[in-house]
């Protein structure tokens, strides 16, 4: 068997696989609207399965040349990190996109949608986990950047699926801005980086780091990017927004694959962003406010969706604040949290969206009392549920028990920080499951497809069973912690019946997200308050005032740019007379700039150009309009004699010929117009300043050409090399006159274009003339 | 040498330029004409050596052959432009009775109910061109030619 299907390259092979999959599920979903599910379903599971065999066989990665002179390289790298993050965008991606195949159908049957919309919601799911699969393979910043921004345009038409309603629009717009203006500081850290170290391949920076100033800053701006993308304070007001999404997009992006993408980004970079305290600092800062701002609100929401939205961000608050802590715990604790939080969070989604399709409501205050009524989902999520909070026997209960380590190994404070951040957790989940599934029976739910609590169920069970068969796991984060840590990482877990800091922090919190849960009462107007507060001076406002803003000004030089022609004109030459005029200043030009040798030869060009500038300058004075065009022919011939006194006879000849046209022409459509109409100008009262800012004006573009068309005219090619090639070659086309060789063999194709060019003007004139008849 | 030519390309710019600005868009027109030339002699006097026509063979030093055959696509390109752009004025001042720019904006203002207090002039104006437009039809419905 030939190498290739005996030792295949996974890397590629998942490349190829992940792209195929949006292409041959929208492709074919155009054809037959019914095989959109199933196709989806196939060629997610394709891509798992790939992912699965990459654990089993070595490393693999490709790299070649991408685009040379730019230095970029076409590099994937299927390491431990790049692993684990395509497992969760492709496990996950598949329990999503099963539970999609039937809850799509359902939500455009709601909205009175067709199916053949189908498509396009699954195309662009599977094309945002492609990105992802790309994003955590790049070795190349710039190819990696380039999947950042895939995601976030994929994302853009996921949020926005519900195109009929504006805050869905409204919402997606609100994310591609924040996540896409981030990455525009993405890209400019990449682009220091590389200025500062020489080279895009991620891994070469990490050996070359130099721990400088503006590799700092330049990691600075990466992490900001990354930072927004995982919607952490003060960038996080899209993600709850971004609940507007149908249940899916929710359950996977905005669990385990988008915001997940920007914790990611910090992995990568982080050998080089661990040289730096204050990153490290910052993401303390950063982390710890996100989860504070994140679960209070989250207490305070009574939309499911929103309440999980605000959890999500105080989520990620942990992993950010588990890179700043910055010790051997904290890597681990922050790759282990990843994978245990996307498995749990994931679930908790679903299981929204499921009790939305049974009973119809979409606030907690409309529910109740579903354990009995939907027993299964009730497991599932339960057991998600426990995983969050972090209850023994289940996955979870290793993430805060790294977490605990980490916070207590840099200090007592931190410790109680963490146990606070973690009953806050504890509390807002409690509140969610028991809202849902305990107390009285509000809506009697409807049965429900086990497509919709299927992939609950299988989440749910798989947190208990990873809480208890832990190998695999502890197997998968500590292969993509080793990247981070910069060497081989070790996660030790195991239940131990002692009183360790760890187990006494675990119980602390228990009680005390106990005590929250019961006392509901006597804080909810207080994190109301804080909720109300964020709202009227959080980030949010600061957005919307800036889209107004914007808008205002955009308005702005709408009305005064468009309305006038001249206005147009001006706002073109101003602006580009002041930048040329910085350029020449700020540049140094002591030898840029020659007069050029001057000889009597040149004494009839030189009357000739006097002539030529003298009658260009005529051509304003003149009221009527028959003699500005004898006055623009003037300076039209003038050139033609100049053209031909510098040994250009052919040149000189089309001059004479199209200006003694144009001219023709010209008076020719001064004919067909009265001179009562022409002459209109004289009798309307003139503007202030009119005559005057125009001067201004054609004094600061003319010494704008000036500049340029003398800094070019005194740096002429060193290489005469063309011009004797095609000199020696002429003789071989059968004619003698280069010029006329150039343009009818050399460059004839060019020259074909431009007859096609004034065939069409012609064409044009015609009609124009004839009012749209050519008869 | 290269001074004179760059003070004369200048000298043809910037009289361009303010044609451009002007209201009149005939003049517009003659401003564009300018530019072409402005831009062609800059495309000329980049040659890289000057001399004798470049006719091969040649015993003496001949011109920078490729600039001019440049400057002669150029030449024709501005030439379809202007002709062009002319007949474009032509459409304007049959649709509007009028080429002049300010007139023609201020009319558009006050028909798309962006100017609530038009002065006499523009009321004129707007007259004007509804004669204009009254006339058209008069003619389109008599089958001729107007």
């Amino acid at each position: 068997m030939p190498e290739f299907i005996t030792n295949p390259n996974l890397a590629l092979l998942l490349f190829c696989a992940a792209f195929a999959a949006p292409l041959l599920t929208t492709v074919i979903g155009t054809w037959r609207p019914a095989l959109t599910g199933i196709v989806a379903i196939v060629t997610t599971a394709a891509c798992l399965a790939i992912v699965g065999i990459s654990y089993v066989a070595e490393l693999s990665s490709i790299n070649v040349p991408w685009s040379e002179t730019l230095g970029l390289r076409f590099h994937l790298e299927l390491d431990g990190l790049a692993q684990m993050y395509a497992l969760l965008a492709t496990g996950i991606g598949l329990l999503v996109v099963i539970y999609a195949s039937r809850y799509i159908p359902l939500h455009l049957e709601h909205h009175h949608r067709g199916l053949d919309e189908q498509p396009r919601f699954f195309g662009f799911l599977l094309l945002f986990m492609a990105a992802m699969v790309g994003l955590v393979m790049a070795g190349d910043a710039i190819l990696q950047f380039v999947f950042w921004d895939l995601t976030a345009i994929a994302s853009f038409y996921l949020i926005g699926f519900d195109r009929d309603r504006e805050d869905s629009r409204t919402s997606a717009l609100m994310a591609l801005l924040v996540t896409g203006i981030s990455a525009v500081l993405v890209l400019i850290g990449v682009l220091m980086l590389r200025s500062e170290l020489g080279t895009y391949s991620i891994p070469e920076m990490i050996t070359l780091e130099s721990g400088g100033t503006n590799v700092g800053i330049a990691l600075g701006l990466i992490g900001i990017g990354a930072l927004a993308k995982s919607a952490q304070v003060p960038f996080h007001f899209w993600l709850p927004n971004a609940m507007t999404a149908p249940t899916p997009v929710s359950a996977y992006l905005h669990s385990a694959a988008m915001v997940a993408a920007g914790v990611f980004m910090i992995g990568r970079y982080y050998p080089m962003i661990a040289s730096f305290d204050w990153l490290l600092d910052a993401m303390l800062v950063i982390g710890f406010l996100s989860i504070a701002v994140g679960g209070v609100i989250s207490l305070t929401r009574d939309t499911l969706k929103q309440i999980l939205a605000w959890s999500t961000i105080s989520q990620y608050g942990y992993v950010v604040v588990m890179f700043g802590l910055g010790n051997e715990y904290g890597l681990t604790g922050a790759t282990f949290y990843v994978l245990a939080h996307a498995l749990v969070k994931s679930a908790l989604f679903l299981t929204a969206g499921a009790v939305t399709e049974a009973t119809g409501a979409t606030e907690m205050s409309e529910t109740g009392g579903l354990a009995r009524r939907m027993p299964v989902l009730a497991l599932g999520s339960g057991l998600a549920a426990a995983g969050l909070i972090a209850l023994p026997l289940t996955i979870g209960f290793f993430k805060d028990e790294l977490f605990f380590a980490a916070a207590w190994e840099r200090g007592p404070a931190f410790g109680a920080l963490a146990v606070l951040s973690a009953a806050l957790t504890f509390a807002y989940v409690s509140r969610f499951w028991i809202g849902v599934f305990l107390g009285p029976v509000r809506i009697e739910p409807r049965s429900i497809s086990w497509f919709l609590t299927g992939p609950v169920l299988v989440l749910g069970v798989s947190t208990v069973i990873f809480g208890l068969w832990t190998a695999p796991v502890i197997g998968i984060a500590e292969s993509a912690a080793t990247l981070p840590a910069n060497g081989p990482a070790q996660i030790e877990i195991a239940y131990h019946l002692d009183a360790r800091h760890e187990n006494v922090m675990a119980i602390a919190t228990w009680a005390l997200g106990i005590l929250l849960v019961v006392s509901e009462r006597w804080w909810s107007p207080a994190a109301r308050a804080v909720a109300s507060l964020g709202d009227r001076v959080g980030p949010e406002r600061l957005y919307n005032r800036t889209l107004k803003g914007l808008e205002y000004v955009s308005d702005w030089i709408h009305r005064v740019e468009v309305r006038d022609l001249r206005s147009r004109v001006a706002t073109i030459l101003a602006p580009a007379g002041i930048l040329v005029g910085l350029a020449v200043i700020f540049t140094p030009n002591s030898d840029a700039f020659e007069i050029g040798n001057f000889d009597r030869g040149d004494l009839p060009v030189a009357m000739m150009l006097l002539v030529t500038a003298l009658a260009a300058i005529a051509v304003s004075i003149p009221r009527d309009h028959l003699r500005i065009v004898i006055t623009v022919s003037c300076v039209g011939f003038s050139l033609s004699v100049i053209y031909s006194l510098l040994g250009a006879p052919d040149v000189a000849l089309v001059a004479v010929l199209v200006e003694t046209m144009l001219g023709v022409f010209f008076i020719c459509m001064l004919l067909l117009m009265p001179r009562s109409i022409l002459r209109f100008e004289t009798r309307e009262p003139s503007e202030r300043f009119g005559i005057r800012r125009d001067i201004v004006l054609a004094v600061i573009t003319g010494a704008t050409a000036f500049f340029v068309v003398w800094g070019v005219l005194s740096r002429p090619s060193p290489s005469t090399e063309l011009i004797d090639r095609y000199e020696e070659l002429t003789p071989l086309a059968h004619g003698r006159d280069v010029v006329t060789v150039i343009l009818a063999d050399f460059r004839g194709f060019d020259t074909m274009g431009e007859i096609t060019v004034i065939a069409l003007v012609m064409l044009g004139v015609m009609s124009l003339i004839r009012k749209g008849r050519l008869r | 040498m290269t001074l004179f030519i760059s003070i004369t390309i200048a000298v043809i710019f910037g009289s361009a330029a303010y044609l451009m600005l002007k209201r009149d868009l005939i003049r517009v027109i003659t401003g564009m004409i300018l530019l072409g030339n402005a831009a062609n002699l800059f495309i000329m006097a980049a040659g890289l050596r000057r001399g004798r026509a470049p006719v091969v063979p040649s015993e003496f030093e001949t011109s920078d052959s490729l600039v001019q055959a440049m400057t002669l696509t150029a030449i024709v390109i501005s030439f379809g432009v202007a002709t062009l752009v002319l007949s474009l004025v032509y459409r304007v001042y049959d649709a509007h009775h009028s080429v002049d720019l300010r007139r023609l904006g201020s009319v558009e203002a006050v028909q798309s109910g962006l100017d609530d207090q038009p002065t006499a002039h523009v009321i004129q104006a707007a007259d004007d061109a509804q004669d204009a437009r009254q006339d058209r039809e008069i003619a389109a419905r008599q089958g001729g030619r107007w």
